[in-house]
């Protein structure tokens, strides 16, 4: 997937205009968090259930070489097949190859990040194969060939006529209708006919369990238990950190999940395979291919830093917590991951070169950290990649700063650490603003400093600095009983 | 190359300093392990509605009958997919529906898979089940997946029917795989089944029936 984060403020400019974003904007989030508030207060303790669930996470991300070979030795007593992919080309590359082999000429897919970190629907059409999403809103996504708009919504912002002409246009629908059911109906059919004669089927992953080597999906459409029962080959793409240690340890995960990302206790169907289908079984894959992916997480577990980052479960709370991305929607993010878990992921994964604007996309205001059920400090570590960014650390691929900025600083600095000159400086610096003063505001000074002031005033600046009325007032106050040491 | 990917990987990983491990609070026992047989099955009911599932309590199996062929009447079912699992096959549903103008099919009836898998999305109007467990904290139908019990037949038809005995409800989770995986062999597939299929990606517009069934209708068997 083409990553378009260097254009993050231009994207979020497009979306605060749009009026159909706004209004979506101003539902959605709204009503996600509340449902997700609302389930949480299902738990005997909810404070205790979401502390265990961060405690469940912390450990899966110190255990990790540990919790992978365990699972990988699991799932292949189960019969499954676990390919270890580098990056995502490997990932791609076995992923075509196993279509070949197996004739398909299209595949299905589950709605997965993973797939969309990996461009697996372009690596598939470059060698010829069609790749189908089939969550209803990765599919009009898809169509559109838009990102998702939120991980829980893909295409939820699209309007009813909009998806109608591309409906039309792609053969989907026989009679023009803006009916969401109608169309929602319309979709059935088309990929109820692409599920039927399947060879192969492509899913994320939710959880992988170490102790029975099981991997996990939820969802509430039944697309991923098509995509896991029709075909005789399954592909579950995992990233590596998905891995939790016991079956106990997933069960809290999918509740903590289920009631974070849609507010349900459960989604409607949650699907646990252990291998392929067993002998004597009418349907179910013959071949099950599990792949854990890498591209980059090794590297990132290497930093405490972001090794937290690791934690994420992608149910999407933060999201609707979040008050710019409830402002820009998940446009401007510009990768699979949108909101404040792509901003964490995002950096960590393709470096701070086109990610500037994505870390500064934040007002420290703890909420996302607050709602996390897998325990990320996103505020803390969106500081530390602003901090890796203006050192121009050359792991993360770090900017630095423009000689101007640095001069600046070190002016600052200089200046802050001599008082006399400070003094002076204060003093010549009230006397320009005050100058730009209108009805008691000072508005604008310079043009370097318009950004500053596009949405804020300053008063007008006192004469005297509180250092000089001090002074004065000095003079006037009664002198103290020095009290001896 | 995929060995020499793995090594690197793990490599990388066990490179990092591991940090201790966080310890575990301690949570309150699930409520649900203290009602009794009753109030355990009125939760059940209430959860799975919740999700837009639909529960008939039946008293015994004669009842049970007449209701399910009520149902298909409604439904206006003119052959559904059985499994063949212990719960539903006792039942001798391909009689009885012969009574009633239904066809009653099992994957068995079908030479090879691929007509089954026709059979299974094209030929029928509902699918009917048994249940391994249904789990009150969620209303959640737990299904177990082997040569009895195949994948498609809750999912591909429009309705499923699913027969529960009223002594498999328990309370949470826990309680149904720990029973699931003491058994020799892992099965291939769980579902947790907690309502009919849904969405709401087309403006935020629910509706159900999206892929799988639009209907889920639970035959609670309360005497056995």
């Amino acid at each position: 997937m083409e990553l378009t984060t260097a254009r993050f403020k231009e994207t979020a400019q497009v979306e605060l205009d749009n009026a159909r974003t706004q209004k979506f904007l101003r539902l959605l989030p709204i009503r996600l968090s509340a449902r997700r508030d609302a389930a949480y207060r299902s738990f005997a303790d909810p404070e205790a259930a979401h502390a265990y669930g961060h405690a469940i996470r912390g450990e899966a991300i110190e255990r990790l070489p540990e919790l992978l070979k365990t699972f990988e030795a699991n799932a292949e007593a189960n019969g499954a097949l676990v390919f270890w992919a580098a990056d995502s080309d490997a990932a791609n590359a076995y992923i075509v190859d196993l279509a070949r082999r197996k004739g398909a000429r299209y595949v299905t897919k589950g709605k997965s990040m993973i797939t969309e970190e990996l461009g697996l629907n372009d690596a598939l059409a470059a060698a010829g194969i069609t790749a189908w999403e089939t969550d209803l809103g990765e599919f009009i996504a898809q169509l559109l060939e838009k990102p998702p708009f939120h991980i829980v919504g893909p295409a939820i912002n699209i309007p009813v006529e909009q998806i109608r002409d591309i409906f039309m246009a792609r053969g989907v629908l026989d009679t023009p209708t803006i009916d969401p059911v109608t169309l929602g109906r319309a979709a059935r059919r088309f990929l109820r006919d692409k599920f039927r004669d399947l060879r192969m089927g492509v899913t994320g992953v939710n959880i992988a369990v170490a102790d029975t080597g099981t991997v996990i999906n939820v969802e509430n459409e039944g697309n991923i238990r098509f995509n896991k029962s029709s075909p005789r080959t399954l592909v579950c793409v995992m990233s590596l950190e998905k891995v939790v240690p016991t079956m106990a340890d997933a069960l809290h995960m999918l509740r903590v999940l289920c009631r974070s990302a849609t507010g349900q206790a459960a989604g409607a169907y949650i699907t646990f395979d252990s291998g392929p289908r067993r002998e004597g079984e009418s349907d179910g894959p013959e071949e099950l291919h599990i792949i854990v992916l890498d591209n980059g997480r090794s590297a990132m577990a290497a930093d405490p830093h972001t090794r937290e980052v690791l934690r994420c479960i992608r149910c999407g709370a933060c999201l609707n917590a979040c008050p710019v991305y409830g402002k820009v929607g998940g446009y401007p993010y510009g990768w699979a991951y949108s909101g404040p878990m792509g901003q964490v992921l995002t950096p960590a994964l393709r470096g701070l070169a086109d990610t500037g604007d994505l870390i500064r996309a934040c007002t420290l205001c703890h909420r996302c950290k607050v709602i996390c059920p897998a325990g990320i400090d996103h505020p803390a570590t969106l500081l530390y990649y602003r901090h890796k960014d203006v050192q121009a650390d050359p792991q993360m691929g770090g900017r630095g700063r423009s000689a101007m900025e640095r001069l600046a600083y070190w002016g600052h600095a200089f200046v802050g650490s001599h008082p006399r000159l400070w003094r002076l400086f204060a003093r010549i610096v009230r006397r320009v603003a005050n100058r730009h003063a209108h009805d008691g505001t000072i508005s604008r000074i310079t043009r370097r400093t318009e950004g500053w002031f596009s949405s804020r005033d300053l008063p007008l600046l006192p004469q005297d600095t509180f250092h000089d009325r001090w002074r004065q007032g000095a003079a006037a106050r009664k002198p103290r009983k020095e009290v001896s040491s | 190359m995929s060995d020499d990917a793995r090594n690197a990987i793990l490599q990388r990983l066990e490179a990092a300093v591991p940090r201790p491990l966080p310890s575990r609070p301690a949570l309150p026992p699930a409520p649900e392990k203290a009602l009794d047989r009753d109030r355990l099955q009125a939760l059940f009911i209430d959860r799975l509605t919740e999700q837009a599932g639909v529960v008939y309590p039946v008293a015994d199996p004669v009842a049970l009958l007449e209701t399910l062929a009520r149902i298909l009447a409604e439904e206006q079912v003119a052959r559904a997919m059985v499994a063949s699992d212990e719960v539903v096959a006792p039942l001798g549903l391909a009689d009885r529906g012969r009574r009633h103008g239904v066809e009653m099919v099992t994957p068995a009836d079908y030479p090879d898979r691929d007509r089954y898998v026709r059979a299974v999305f094209d030929d029928v109007q509902a699918g009917i089940t048994g249940v391994d467990f249904a789990v009150a904290e969620s209303g959640t139908l737990v299904l177990v997946h082997d040569a009895r019990q195949a994948r498609l037949i809750s999912l591909a038809p429009l309705v499923h029917i699913a027969v529960l005995p009223a002594e498999r409800i328990v309370p949470d989770y826990e309680t149904a795989m720990a029973a699931i995986y003491a058994g020799e062999c892992r099965p291939g597939q769980i579902t947790f089944i907690t309502g009919p299929s849904m969405t709401a990606d087309i403006q935020g517009t629910p509706f159900k029936g999206m892929h799988g069934p639009q209907k889920l209708i639970v035959l609670l068997l309360t005497q056995t």
